[in-house]
């Protein structure tokens, strides 16, 4: 976290060098500053900083194959007749999770193919999710846990 | 031929047509608007009319060269979701219509 | 002058924010239920007018354009699926009819309509259904 803020620190001394607060400055900025902060990692002692910037990079690239997947597959849903359809709600146990993570959670699972979360329980164990296409709510309680809990747990943590 | 793809003007004709199609989605919202047996499913037709309008906004911004209306789809952006919050929880307390 | 590159990339992800947007128009039209029609709309509603602002950062290629735009995409990406997850919700409790194919509904006989909270769902995800207290796969609740 230390160099988390040390590295948003840098971007923040390369906006203020360049002169122009953008994204794009910024974004660059950050770019610099963690490079910089890769090669003094002997000076600074091994962190989980830089394994988890790669997580995070690539739990976004993931998010945004489902993203497209997904909007596909609606397209698919849109044009096939309606009597292919098997949703559901289903009830998907949750680990022991804070209110930001269940909120993203409930927000990636939206926004990725087939599920849509509807309503989380009061002592938040429990999401509820409408899926698109149940052949099995075993399986796809299942899956869900596995490829999307499992995976944004793995970045947040 | 060339001179035919020299003067073909891409973003005016993209950005016509995308208009185009955007009022027709926003027709067929506007079918679910009146349509939709209960409540909710107005409101669904609502915020989708109100994300097409964002997404004309941004077109129009493009065909036009006006960056700064983008601030207003920032706007009706914001407003919206406020907008569909506030009716969630006045169908949560009132019921089914 | 033939279109400069950033043109033409924007031109794409306009038709694919366009394409996206009358997915999710016609989706909301067609679809059976409340349930189904949100997937529509929350999804390609979302990724639609995403990729049309995406368009006009990439169109303008100016950093205060792109810095107004990319605040824009999060915001979106953001509140979009919280007031779907919030009429969902709404729509269900206030007992909007679910589709009658509906394969299976976990969901029902979980709310207290007091309170307005909800239980959790015991276990392995069982039914709230005594008689369904085993783990296992659920025999499917459809209907003909």
């Amino acid at each position: 976290m230390r160099i988390f803020i040390a590295n948003l620190m840098l971007a923040f001394l390369w906006a203020l060098m360049t002169g122009e607060f953008t994204v794009g400055s910024l974004g660059v900025g950050f770019v610099f500053g963690y490079v910089l902060l890769w090669f003094i990692q002997p000076l600074i002692g091994k962190s989980v900083y830089f394994a988890k910037m790669i997580q995070i990079i690539s739990f976004l690239i993931f998010f945004i194959k489902e993203l497209i997947v997904a909007n596909l597959r609606v397209a698919w849903h849109v044009v096939t007749p309606s009597s292919f359809f098997k949703p559901g709600i289903v009830a998907v146990p949750l680990e022991e999770q804070s209110d930001l993570e269940a909120t993203l959670l409930a927000n990636v699972l939206t926004l990725t193919p087939g599920s849509f979360s509807v309503d989380i329980s009061a002592d938040r164990r429990t999401l509820y999710v409408h899926v698109m296409d149940v052949d099995d709510p075993e399986e796809t309680r299942w899956e869900l846990k596995e490829q999307y809990e499992k995976r944004l747990l793995e970045v947040l943590r | 031929m060339t001179l035919l793809l020299a003067d073909f003007d891409l973003v005016g004709f993209v950005s016509t047509l995308s208009m185009n199609v955007m009022a027709v989605a926003m027709l067929f919202s506007l079918v679910r608007l009146f349509r939709g047996p209960s409540v909710p499913d107005r409101v669904i037709a609502l915020d989708l009319i109100a994300a097409l309008s964002v997404g004309i906004i941004a077109i129009y911004s493009i065909g036009n060269d006006e960056p700064m209306l983008l601030r207003a789809g920032i706007v009706v952006a914001l407003v919206v979701f406020i907008g569909t919050v506030a009716f969630a929880m006045f169908v949560e307390k009132r019921g089914r219509e | 002058m033939p279109a400069a590159i950033n043109e033409i990339i924007a031109c794409v992800f306009i038709l694919a924010g366009t394409a996206f947007s009358l997915v999710a128009a016609v989706g909301i039209v067609r679809m059976p239920d409340l349930f189904t029609r949100m997937q529509a709309a929350a999804k390609t509603g979302t990724l639609g007018v995403g990729c049309t602002i995406l368009a006009v950062a990439i169109y303008y290629a100016d950093p205060g354009v792109a810095t107004l735009a990319a605040l824009v995409i999060l915001f979106l990406f953001l509140t979009n699926p919280i007031a779907a997850h919030m009429i969902a919700r709404a729509g269900y409790f206030a007992g909007v009819p679910i589709w009658e194919h509906t394969v299976v509904d976990e969901l029902k006989g979980q709310y207290d309509k007091q309170t307005h909270t909800l239980k959790a769902s015991d276990g392995t995800g069982a039914l709230s259904d005594p008689d369904a207290s085993g783990p296992g796969p659920q025999p499917p609740a459809s209907e003909p």
